[in-house]
C-alpha cells in the first residue's frame, strides 16, 4: 500500500481525535477543506478512514430580511409606531404600512373599526420573531420566514472523517513523512539528486487519463486500402472534375439520350453548358446508326443541345472514358475512387453523394475471362474470398456481369457491376482493344466491413465513433499484407 | 425495374418443367428472384429484356435455357385483311403506328393478368412512360374495320374507359385519372391522336386512354392491337413482344395493312457473327457448332456458316440485340458464367497515384500529427451554411444545382470550413477539445479543385493556435507564404490573417467570429484555418479536353 504524503499527513492529524470534521482537519493541516476531502477519499479507498457526507440546512437572511435586521419584523415596527389607536389614513403613511397592517390583523394585534386602528392589547413575541433574531438556529418559526421570503435555506455539505482500525494500526507503526517528488526536474536527473529523493509511487490500478489521438477517418482508411490494392495491382490513379457535360457523363458512354437516368428526377442538372469537343460527330453517328461498327445504334436524332448540358457526375466512368480518349493505345490500367451524385433524398441507406470505385484494363487480347480474373483478385484482396458471377446489365458494357461475394450471416451479396465496354463506346475514340471495366459503390463495402447501419455516419460523423474506432483492424491488415 | 409475377401452375404448364428446376436456373439466366411465395414467385429482369416481362416470355426463354425446346420460335402470321390508314397530319404529333390482330385468345385469370402486366411493363421500359410508345388492346368484335389513325380536333368526344358519359378529349385530360397522368404528352398539340373505326366510333385516344366501347373482358376472343409512338423501332418491338407472348399462350396472329404495308411480320433478323471474335471476347475457345448450340438455347436460330462464321437469326422480340457483342453475351450466359473461369492477363503495368492524392495524403498526415481528427463532409450544402452563417457575401461563382432535392442541398461547397463548423455543432455534446480537419473537393464555377480546412474548439482556442497550425501546415507542405492581414468577416477583426503566395491570398486563419460561432450554435472559441491546395508545389495543371478519334 503506497500512501501519498497527504494521506499520511491526514492520518497523523486524525489519529489523536479519531473523528473530525473536514474543516477542522483542514485547519490543523493548514490546507483547504476540499483538499482534505480528496485525501480522505483516497485513504478511504484503502480502508484507512471512513468519510461520512453530512448535508445540513443553513439559514440566512435574504436581501429583504437584511433590511429589517435589528429592527424587527415590519408588523412589529409598525405596531410600535403608534400608541393605542390611530386613524387608518394616518397609519397608511408609514413606509411599512403596506406589509405591516395585514400581518398585524392576521396575528390579532389590532382591530379596525370605522377607519380607526386599535390595539387589542395582546401582541406577544411569536416564534417567527424569535427565529428572525437568529435565523441560523433553524428554530420553529423559520419556516414562516422562508415562506415570507425573509430567510433563505441553503444546503451545507460537510464531511466527517473517522479513522478505521486499519488506519490506526498503520499510524501506530509509524509513517514516513519525507517530501514526495512527482515529476523529476532536469537538474535532479543530471546531478543524480533523484537517487536521494523520496519518489512518489504511482498505482497502475488507477486508470489513466484518456487521450484522443489525431486520426484518419475510418471510412478514409477503407478508401485508402482499396486505393492501395489497386496501386499494388499496377493501376494508375485518375482524378477529375465533379462537373461534367452530359456528353462525357452519358453520350460518350453510349447512354441513349432518352434514358431515364438522364431525366431531372435522377440526375443533378446544372445551368451550365460545355461546348462539344472536336470529333464529337463520331459519338453522334454511333448513337444514330452505329457508326462503322456492327451496331444499329439507338436510331433517332442525337441532340447536341442535350449533350452540352452539364451535370454533377453520376459516376466516375466519365473520367475513365476521358482517360481512354487521351490514351487509346494499350496497355491502360487505371482506377478512380471519387464522389458521384444521384438525385436521391437522404435516408439511412440512400445519399445524394457517395464514393464510387472504378477500374479498367485495356490491352491486346484481354477477354471476359480476364475480367472475371481481375474481379476475383480484387475482391479477394478486399477480404472477400468467395465470389460468384451472374449475368448483369449495364448500359455501356457487353457482356456484363454482377459479382456477388459471400458474407457470413448474409449469404451472397451483390457488390458492384462489371463488363466489357461496348464497341459503341470505344470505337469513336479509336480504341481497338477490349476495355474490361468494373465499379462498385464503396459505401456498400463500408456497410459490410464496418458493420454500418446508417450511411450518414460516414459524412456527418459522431466524433465519439471515430475516437472509439481503432486505427488498426486485424482483418484489414491481413488482406493488405497478403497484397503487399 | 418491373417485377414479374410468375404463377407456378401457369409457368409449369408453359415451360414443361417443375418450379424447382426453373427457379434454380433463373438467377444464372440473369434474373433476381425477389420473393418466393406458395403459389407464385416475383422476379426481376433487366430493363433491356422487355420480352421477359410476361410469364409467356419467361417460359419461352426457360424452355431453351433448360434444353426443353431450343432454337428460334417460329410464329405464323396470316393476313387479316383488316386495314388501317394514318393521317399525315400526325407526322408532327405522334407519327408511328403498329398494329396486329390476335385471334382465339383465352383470357382466363393468369392469361389476362400476364397481358395487363406486360402492357404496363412495356409502357415503362420501351414506352418511357407512354411517350415513346403507348399500347392499346381492343375487343375486335365490337368495332368495324377499316380503322383510321387521325389527328382529331380537341373537342371530339367519346366515352372513355371506366366512364359511362361522353367526354371531350380536353375534358378527359382534365378530369379522367389517366388523362391527368399523361396530359403532358399531348397537351401542347393543336390536334390530338385518335383511332376510329369505319363507323367513326372511337377505339382509342392514344397515348391517354381507350374508349369504353372496345373494353377487353374475360369473354374477349379476338383482339385488335394498336401501338402508337414517336419511335418506329420501339413501336415495332412493342408489337412483336405482345404478339409473340400471346402466341405463346395459344393465340393466332394476323397482320394488318397500314397504308398498304403488311405488319407485323414477326420474322427474325439475320446476322453473321465471327467465331474468333466471340472466342476472343469471352476468353473461351468455341467451335462454330458450340456457338450455334449455345445460341439455340437462348432461342436464337443459329447454324455454322463455314468454319469462321455463325449465321444467327435474332427473334423479332429481342429489343436488345444491337451489336454482335450482344449476341456473344448470350453465348456466355448459355455457356454459364460459372464455367468461364477467371484468369489474370500478362499485362505489365506499374501502379501510379495521382498528384492530387499525394497532396491530400500529405495534408492528412500533417493534421493527424497535429492531433486532428479527419472528417469527410458532404460536398452538397446550401448558401445559409456557406455564406449566411459565415457572414460572408454569397459567391456568384458558387455552383447551384437546378432541381435540388431539399433546401439543405442546393449548392456544391466552395469552402470546407463551414462544413467543419457544422460538424462541431453536431458534436457539441462531445468532450472538448475537439480538433477536426478535412481535405477534399470544392467547386467554383464548373471547376473542381481541393482545399484543406481545420477547426479547434476548446476554452483556450485562440489566434495563436490557428496561426501556429496554419504555419505548420504550410511548412510541412513546402509552401512558402507571406502572412498578411485579412478582412474575412467569418473571423474576428484583429485576430485573423491570410497566407499569401505570389501576391494571391491562398489561405485564411484566425479566431472565428463570435456571431459565426453563435450561428453554428457553438459556445467556445474556435481557432480555424483553410488553405487552397492549388498553391501547393507540384499541384497538377488542368488537363485539356480530349477529343474522340483525334489520333
Amino acid at each position: 500500500m503506497e500512501l501519498t504524503l497527504n494521506e499520511k499527513k491526514l492520518l497523523i492529524a486524525l489519529a489523536p481525535v479519531e473523528s473530525a470534521d473536514a474543516g477542522a482537519l483542514a485547519e490543523r493541516m493548514d490546507t483547504r477543506e476540499e483538499a482534505v476531502v480528496q485525501y480522505a477519499h483516497l485513504a478511504a479507498d484503502r480502508g484507512l478512514v471512513e468519510v461520512r457526507r453530512v448535508v445540513k440546512p443553513q439559514y440566512g437572511l435574504t436581501e429583504e430580511g437584511m433590511a429589517y435586521a435589528g429592527k424587527g419584523l415590519p408588523e412589529r415596527q409598525l405596531f410600535e409606531s403608534f400608541d393605542d389607536r390611530i386613524a387608518m389614513q394616518e397609519l397608511q403613511r408609514h413606509p411599512l404600512a403596506k406589509i405591516g397592517i395585514g400581518w398585524m390583523r392576521k396575528k390579532g394585534w389590532i382591530a379596525i373599526r370605522d377607519g380607526i386602528v386599535e390595539k387589542t392589547g395582546d401582541a406577544p413575541v411569536g416564534p417567527d420573531e424569535r427565529a428572525f433574531q437568529d435565523p441560523g438556529q433553524g428554530s420553529e418559526g423559520v419556516r414562516d420566514l422562508i415562506k415570507r421570503g425573509l430567510v433563505r435555506e441553503d444546503e451545507v455539505i460537510s464531511h466527517t472523517i473517522s479513522i478505521t482500525p486499519a488506519g490506526k494500526a498503520l499510524y501506530s507503526r509509524g509513517l514516513d513523512l519525507r517530501e514526495e517528488v512527482g515529476t523529476l526536474t532536469r537538474d535532479q536527473i543530471i546531478t543524480g539528486a533523484w537517487k536521494d529523493l523520496f519518489l512518489r509511487r504511482y498505482s497502475v490500478e488507477t486508470p489513466p487519463r484518456k487521450i484522443h489521438a489525431g486520426k484518419i477517418h475510418p471510412y478514409r482508411r477503407l478508401l485508402d486500402e482499396m486505393r492501395r490494392v489497386l496501386l499494388d495491382m499496377g493501376f494508375t490513379e485518375l482524378y477529375g472534375g465533379i462537373v461534367q457535360s452530359s456528353f462525357w457523363n452519358f453520350d460518350a458512354l453510349f447512354q441513349p439520350q432518352d434514358h431515364p437516368a438522364r431525366e431531372m428526377q435522377d440526375t443533378f442538372f446544372l445551368d451550365e453548358c460545355w461546348p462539344m469537343p472536336a470529333g464529337f460527330e463520331r459519338i453522334r453517328d454511333m448513337h444514330e446508326h452505329g457508326g462503322e461498327t456492327s451496331s444499329t445504334g439507338w436510331g433517332g436524332v442525337w441532340s447536341t443541345a442535350k449533350a452540352e448540358q452539364c451535370v454533377l457526375r453520376t459516376h466516375t466512368t466519365c473520367l475513365t472514358i476521358r482517360h481512354l480518349a487521351e490514351h487509346p493505345k494499350p496497355p491502360v490500367k487505371a482506377f478512380c475512387i471519387g464522389r458521384v451524385y444521384r438525385r436521391e433524398a437522404i435516408d439511412p441507406t440512400h445519399l445524394p453523394e457517395f464514393e464510387q470505385l472504378e477500374g479498367i484494363v485495356m490491352d491486346e487480347g484481354v477477354s471476359f475471362r480476364h475480367l472475371l480474373g481481375y474481379l476475383k483478385e480484387f475482391y479477394a484482396r478486399m477480404g472477400f474470398e468467395k465470389i460468384r458471377f451472374r449475368p448483369g446489365y449495364f448500359p455501356y458494357t457487353e457482356p456484363s456481369v454482377e459479382p456477388e461475394v459471400w458474407v457470413d450471416g448474409l449469404g451472397w451479396v451483390e457488390l458492384g457491376g462489371a463488363g466489357i465496354f461496348r464497341e459503341e463506346v470505344t470505337a469513336p475514340f479509336g480504341i481497338e482493344h477490349p476495355v474490361l471495366a468494373w465499379g462498385l459503390g464503396v459505401s456498400r463495402v463500408a456497410m459490410l466491413k464496418m458493420g454500418l447501419k446508417d450511411l450518414r455516419m460516414l459524412y456527418r460523423s459522431d466524433i465519439e465513433w471515430i475516437r472509439r474506432t481503432p486505427v488498426y483492424h486485424p482483418e484489414t491488415r491481413q488482406s493488405t499484407d497478403e497484397a503487399g | 425495374m418491373p417485377i414479374i409475377t410468375l404463377p407456378y401452375t401457369y409457368l409449369e404448364r408453359l415451360v414443361g418443367a417443375d418450379r424447382a428446376a426453373i427457379l434454380d436456373r433463373l438467377p444464372m439466366f440473369g434474373s433476381d428472384i425477389e420473393r418466393i411465395e406458395d403459389d407464385h414467385a416475383d422476379v426481376e429482369f433487366f430493363p433491356v429484356r422487355p420480352d421477359l416481362f410476361s410469364v409467356e416470355g419467361v417460359a419461352r426463354a426457360m424452355r431453351g435455357f433448360l434444353g426443353i425446346e431450343t432454337g428460334l420460335p417460329v410464329y405464323e402470321v396470316r393476313q387479316s385483311g383488316i386495314g388501317f390508314s394514318v393521317d399525315p397530319a400526325l407526322a408532327s404529333i405522334r407519327p408511328f403506328l403498329g398494329s396486329a390482330v390476335i385471334r382465339n385468345v383465352s383470357l382466363d385469370g393468369a392469361g389476362i393478368e400476364s397481358l395487363m402486366g406486360l402492357q404496363e411493363a412495356l409502357h415503362w421500359a420501351v414506352g418511357r412512360g407512354r411517350g415513346k410508345v403507348a399500347i392499346g388492346v381492343h375487343d375486335l368484335d365490337t368495332v368495324t374495320p377499316p380503322f383510321r389513325y387521325l389527328a382529331s380536333p380537341r373537342e371530339r368526344s367519346f366515352v372513355p374507359l371506366d366512364y359511362s358519359e361522353e367526354m371531350t378529349m380536353e375534358e378527359i385530360l382534365e378530369q379522367h385519372p389517366k388523362g391527368r397522368d399523361y396530359a403532358h404528352l399531348v397537351r401542347d398539340f393543336p390536334r390530338f391522336p385518335l383511332i376510329v373505326d369505319a363507323d367513326d366510333r372511337v377505339l382509342s385516344f392514344p397515348p391517354i386512354i381507350n374508349g369504353e366501347l372496345t373494353r377487353v373482358t374475360g369473354e374477349t376472343r379476338n383482339i385488335l392491337l394498336d401501338t402508337t409512338g414517336t419511335d418506329q423501332k420501339a413501336v415495332q418491338i412493342a408489337v412483336n413482344i405482345l404478339c409473340t407472348a400471346l402466341a405463346e399462350a395459344g393465340a393466332e396472329i394476323e397482320s394488318v395493312t397500314i397504308d398498304g404495308q403488311d405488319v407485323p411480320s414477326l420474322a427474325p433478323m439475320e446476322r453473321y457473327v465471327s467465331v474468333q471474335e466471340c472466342s476472343d471476347l469471352l476468353g473461351v475457345e468455341l467451335t462454330p457448332d458450340a456457338i450455334a448450340d449455345l445460341l439455340q438455347r437462348m432461342r436464337f436460330g443459329a447454324e455454322p456458316a463455314g468454319s469462321e462464321l455463325v449465321r444467327v437469326l435474332v427473334p423479332c422480340y429481342r429489343a436488345d440485340i444491337m451489336h454482335d457483342w450482344d449476341v456473344f453475351e448470350d453465348v456466355a450466359i448459355a455457356f454459364g458464367y460459372d464455367r468461364i473461369g477467371a484468369d489474370l492477363p500478362r499485362t505489365f503495368t506499374i501502379g501510379a497515384g495521382h498528384p492530387v492524392s499525394h497532396i491530400t495524403a500529405a495534408v492528412r498526415s500533417i493534421f493527424v500529427g497535429l492531433g486532428y481528427l479527419e472528417m469527410i463532409p458532404f460536398t452538397l450544402t446550401n448558401e445559409r451554411v456557406l455564406f449566411e452563417r459565415m457572414q460572408r457575401p454569397p459567391s456568384p461563382s458558387a455552383l447551384r444545382v437546378l432541381y435540388p432535392i431539399s433546401e439543405e442541398q442546393t449548392v456544391v461547397r466552395t469552402d470546407i470550413l463551414p462544413l467543419l463548423l457544422e460538424a462541431l455543432q453536431a458534436n457539441k455534446h462531445r468532450e472538448l477539445p475537439q480538433r477536426l480537419f478535412a481535405a477534399g473537393d470544392v467547386v467554383l464555377g464548373t471547376g473542381t479543385y481541393q482545399k484543406a480546412a481545420a477547426v479547434s474548439i476548446h476554452p483556450g482556442a485562440d489566434f495563436s493556435e490557428a496561426y501556429a497550425c496554419a504555419d505548420a501546415l504550410c511548412r510541412e507542405l513546402g509552401l512558402t507564404y507571406r502572412a498578411a492581414g485579412s478582412d474575412d468577416p467569418a473571423f474576428l477583426d484583429g485576430r485573423r490573417g491570410a497566407c499569401v503566395v505570389d501576391e494571391r491570398p491562398v489561405g485564411v486563419f484566425g479566431e472565428v467570429h463570435p456571431d459565426v460561432l453563435l450561428a453554428f450554435d457553438l459556445e467556445h472559441p474556435v481557432a480555424a484555418l483553410e488553405l487552397d491546395l492549388r498553391a501547393v508545389p507540384g499541384y497538377p495543371g488542368q488537363p485539356d479536353t480530349p477529343s474522340p478519334g483525334a489520333r
